[in-house]
């Protein structure tokens, strides 16, 4: 991949098209703008557009577009969370056996529930959550810590300090607690959709080992409190 | 692999008798796909693109074995087996219905891409004739016979033939649960030998060739031979008509995985169980019909684009089979898909929000390219 060429340093915002194309993840040149995949924003017609949104499509016209990546899609289906799931689950970058695993592991939830639907008399079959979707996000929420704990050294010693989690820390302590439990605590011969389909749905009831070990960490962090004006950010 | 069957259930239709007993709201213009005619001798045209219910207790006893695993799962989950109703079987059942028992029997080859529906195409034929009373010889899939054996026997019978006691008799046992009656009235026609003392005497009741296959795991094999050759042999009397059901007949005349002890492949017909099958796949009886279906997906050392009955069957399984009526299945019609995506709903299946829209359905439709496997497995997750 060769670096676009210095030389037109008066031509370098306008649009070019070097030989060699660039690739995702290398540096892009400032004209390149972002791609649109949400259907909805080309089925508008001309007449519906605002002034800024007539703007954008004229810049479009003469810009070029950064590659899509891989894991952007159009799809209706498409969810944010379990994309960020599946990578995480994912290992050697082997995205198919990643991404069939989680299909399994909704569409397992989905059964469960379901049985347990058809079984119940009729007063409580409105309290039955039959979508693995609102399962999936209710049961991360509710493995999301409020507060974490990291390490500061003053003369010479560690201390544990409760912190505040920026909302990304968050997302990400819970499904790393959800994967390495499925992954470690659990009887070798079980498949990972079965193990995470039960994880999920007790941590979905607020049970579970997950949740245990969130009030864990919460305790640990109220216990170290007379600590917590160590933190300096 | 899930035939769905969709009928419009308008007041206009005074003439089908499709009503549905399901809590649909009134004030959903959604169409309901079901049919109440549970009898597979009563759907014709009008019931295409139907789903019609088998009661349990049926499935139970007609489907020992021979239900696909997804289908099986379905079962379980919403506690019913709906079955479409579909072109394809249509016309089979409209064959057999019009065929001339006294003439040998005719053979029907099922064949389609992967995932079209050529397993339930059979079972719905399957279902027919053992309501009608046929004696059903339903073999689930050919491939399992010449794959993966973990005992292989040198028989007992032909020295240069081998057994497989435990396929011989999960399937002994299969077709005992299925068809229980015929295995009193069938009465045997020679004494048949079992090793040095054990025998079963002329005129006894064929269910005892079953027990004793059953019982001595060794001579399973040898009584499933023995099964084919009494009813190949009385079936031209006329007291019971025979639906032979292959599924996967392109395993009979293909190659095989396994090896003898001496590291030598083993072809199919060094297979007692695959030489009886090919005997009775022989058009030379009378009194019933063959059905069978391709498959490439359990197949061995075949291309995954196959489907045709020339690339799967090769030259020799084509001359065998040859001449033979060829049945193909597409992929889900408009209507068919629209019936299937209905029915999910309606099921509850489908619990994803977007997948109640018309972007969503329109999404499904595209990415399954209205193949049932596809769309089964697209709507698990959803």
């Amino acid at each position: 991949m060769a670096a676009p060429s210095t030389a037109g340093l008066g031509r370098r915002l306008r649009a070019w098209l070097p030989r060699i194309m660039p690739v995702r993840w290398s540096r892009y040149n400032p004209s390149y703008l972002e791609p649109e995949v949400k259907t909805e924003s080309y089925q508008k017609p001309l007449e519906e557009l605002t002034e800024e949104e007539r703007e954008q499509m004229e810049l479009k016209a003469v810009r070029p577009i950064k590659a899509a990546p891989p894991s952007l899609s159009s799809s209706v289906f498409s969810d944010p969370m379990v994309s960020k799931f599946t990578n995480m689950m994912m290992k050697s970058g082997n995205k198919v056996l990643a991404r069939s695993l989680m299909s399994q592991t909704l569409e397992a939830i989905k059964r469960k529930q379901l049985e347990k639907y058809h079984k119940a008399p009729e007063n409580e079959k409105e309290t039955i959550e039959c979508n693995p979707y609102v399962i999936f996000h209710q049961a991360l929420k509710n493995c999301q810590p409020i507060i974490g704990l990291s390490n500061i050294t003053r003369g010479g010693k560690t201390y544990q300090v409760p912190v505040p989690l920026t909302d990304n820390r968050k997302r990400f302590l819970a499904m790393k607690w959800l994967i390495t439990e499925c992954r470690e605590n659990k009887h070798r011969r079980t498949m990972m959709p079965e193990k995470l389909s039960q994880e999920l749905l007790l941590a979905f009831n607020n049970e579970g080992p997950v949740i245990k070990k969130k009030h864990v960490l919460h305790k640990m962090a109220e216990a170290n409190r007379a600590y917590a004006h160590f933190r300096w950010w | 692999q899930l035939d769905r069957g969709c009928a419009l259930h308008t007041a206009a239709r005074a003439g089908l008798s499709s009503v549905s007993s399901q809590d649909v709201p009134a004030q959903k213009p959604r169409v309901v796909f079901h049919t109440s005619e549970s009898d597979p001798a009563k759907h014709t045209e009008q019931h295409e693109g139907r789903l019609y219910n088998i009661p349990l207790e049926e499935v139970k006893a007609v489907f020992p074995h021979g239900l696909p695993h997804r289908f099986q799962q379905q079962i379980r989950t919403f506690n019913e087996a709906r079955v479409m109703v579909r072109q394809p079987a249509l016309e089979l059942l409209a064959y057999l219905k019009g065929s001339n028992l006294a003439h040998p029997a005719v053979r029907y080859v099922i064949y389609g891409e992967r995932g079209t529906g050529k397993t339930m195409t059979l079972c719905h034929v399957v279902h027919y004739c053992s309501r009608q009373g046929w004696l059903v010889l339903h073999i689930p899939d050919a491939h399992l016979w010449v794959k993966n054996c973990k005992e292989l026997l040198q028989s007992s019978y032909k020295k240069d033939r081998l057994d497989q006691p435990l396929q011989a008799s999960v399937w002994l046992k299969n077709f005992k649960s299925s068809n229980e009656r015929f295995l009193q009235e069938i009465k045997t026609q020679k004494k048949y030998m079992w090793g040095k003392q054990e025998s079963t005497e002329e005129g006894r009741p064929l269910g005892e060739v079953v027990e004793q296959g059953l019982a001595r795991v060794r001579s399973a094999t040898d009584a499933v031979g023995v099964v084919l050759r009494e009813i190949k042999q009385q079936s031209h009397r006329g007291s019971f008509r025979l639906l032979v059901a292959v599924d996967g007949v392109n395993a009979l005349w293909g190659r095989t995985t396994l090896r003898k002890e001496d590291k030598s492949p083993v072809s199919p017909e060094e297979l007692t169980l695959v030489h009886n099958l090919r005997k009775m796949l022989r058009n030379d009886w009378s009194g019933g019909a063959i059905v069978t279906t391709l498959s490439q997906t359990g197949s061995l050392f075949k291309p995954s684009s196959a489907y045709t009955p020339q690339e799967l069957l090769g030259k020799e399984g084509f001359d065998a089979l040859d001449p033979f009526v060829p049945i193909p299945v597409p992929n889900y019609s408009p209507r068919e898909f629209e019936s299937c995506y209905g029915y999910y709903l309606e099921r509850k299946w489908l619990q994803h929000e977007k997948a109640h829209t018309e972007d969503g359905k329109a999404e499904l439709q595209f990415l399954s390219g209205s193949n049932p496997r596809q769309l089964d497995r697209l709507a698990g997750p959803l």
